[in-house]
């Protein structure tokens, strides 16, 4: 399947879906860090659903970070 | 007298952005010397490995703490109700605050707010429990409608994001004062001079939310300190009470007993 995550493509030739929380493993290379919010095909998924929600082929994700703003 | 925000008292009328400083340094000195309690910031996609968001996020926070303050995130860049609905539910999570600067965008020359799509999201987000402080121009009734909705600060535009042009309209922002005479109305966007900030505190209004005109100054910090002290001169002078104008003179110095030579 593919999915993206902010943008950028990732092809997953294995898999037919993967949890938020496995998603977010391909975008955080280094530790995950812990002010980050996420949102899958413009939908706001909460901490306490990542690994009970699932990104399927086509889906878009997400990850905000905190930034300056007026 | 403090000012009010969703029961909130807080000792300084000033709300500050966190953006366009030159640097994170001066915008903490900026911020902190300004007195503010609020700081607005925003959410936003950055690379994981991209170092200087993480940076700014440790100043703010250290900012609010040292201030016992406030984080007011936005949902700038939001052209739909949705989109900002999505964007608030995700700074809820983050900031855990639900306090949330709603921005809705209509049109990308002037950024002025949508006001079909503020109102839904405005909407949306009472019945979810936030409480917004919406982003909206000087137009009377959609302030009222925001008000009926349960919005009880609203920000109207004194003119568009960024230019610095001041009150664009003062009959429009003075009746809006006068009709929500309840409302906690703070003045959003368009800010340049201290002296436009004193204007708008001049005619009742609560507070004040800026960001170009303190980040983009010459000397950001003195210009902080500056609108602190035109805030507060012109939150005096409303209380005061500021005289009538008149269509004619009138001398100030007595008149009776002047000298013969001005008797003629």
């Amino acid at each position: 399947m593919n999915i993206h995550i902010n943008g950028k493509a990732y092809a997953l030739p294995h898999e037919n879906h993967i949890s938020v929380s496995a998603a977010l493993t391909l975008h955080f290379i280094e530790a995950q860090q812990s002010t980050f919010a996420v949102a899958l095909n413009g939908d706001f998924v909460g901490k306490a659903d990542y690994d009970s929600t699932m990104v399927k082929n086509g889906d878009s994700l997400d990850v905000l970070l905190p930034i300056q703003g007026g | 007298m403090p000012l009010k925000i969703y029961g909130q008292q807080l000792d300084n009328r000033l709300l500050i952005g966190s953006a366009l400083y030159p640097s994170p340094q001066v915008m903490k000195q900026a911020i902190l010397a300004s007195g503010s309690q609020v700081v607005t910031l925003s959410l936003k996609r950055q690379n994981p490995t991209e170092k200087s968001g993480q940076q700014i996020w440790r100043y703010l926070q250290e900012i609010v703490q040292q201030v016992d303050g406030h984080l007011l995130p936005n949902t700038a860049g939001c052209k739909t109700a949705k989109e900002a609905v999505t964007l608030a539910k995700m700074s809820r999570e983050i900031f855990q605050t639900d306090w949330i600067k709603l921005e809705v965008i209509g049109d990308d020359y002037n950024l002025q707010p949508d006001p079909i799509e503020l109102l839904n999201a405005a909407e949306q987000l009472i019945n979810d429990g936030f409480k917004v402080l919406p982003y909206c121009t000087d137009d009377l009734v959609i302030c009222q409608r925001l008000y009926d909705l349960g919005c009880e600060v609203i920000m109207p535009w004194a003119s568009p994001i960024g230019t610095g042009k001041g009150l664009m309209n003062p009959y429009n922002l003075e009746t809006i004062r006068l009709r929500l005479p309840d409302a906690t109305l703070i003045l959003d966007a368009g800010i340049g001079k201290p002296s436009d900030a004193c204007l708008a505190m001049e005619m009742g209004y609560d507070g004040i939310l800026l960001n170009s005109a303190v980040a983009l100054a010459d000397n950001p910090v003195l210009m902080a300190k500056a609108f602190d002290q035109a805030l507060k001169a012109g939150e005096q002078g409303y209380i005061a009470g500021v005289m009538e104008q008149r269509q004619t003179a009138h001398p100030s110095t007595p008149t009776l007993d002047t000298p013969f030579w001005h008797q003629n």
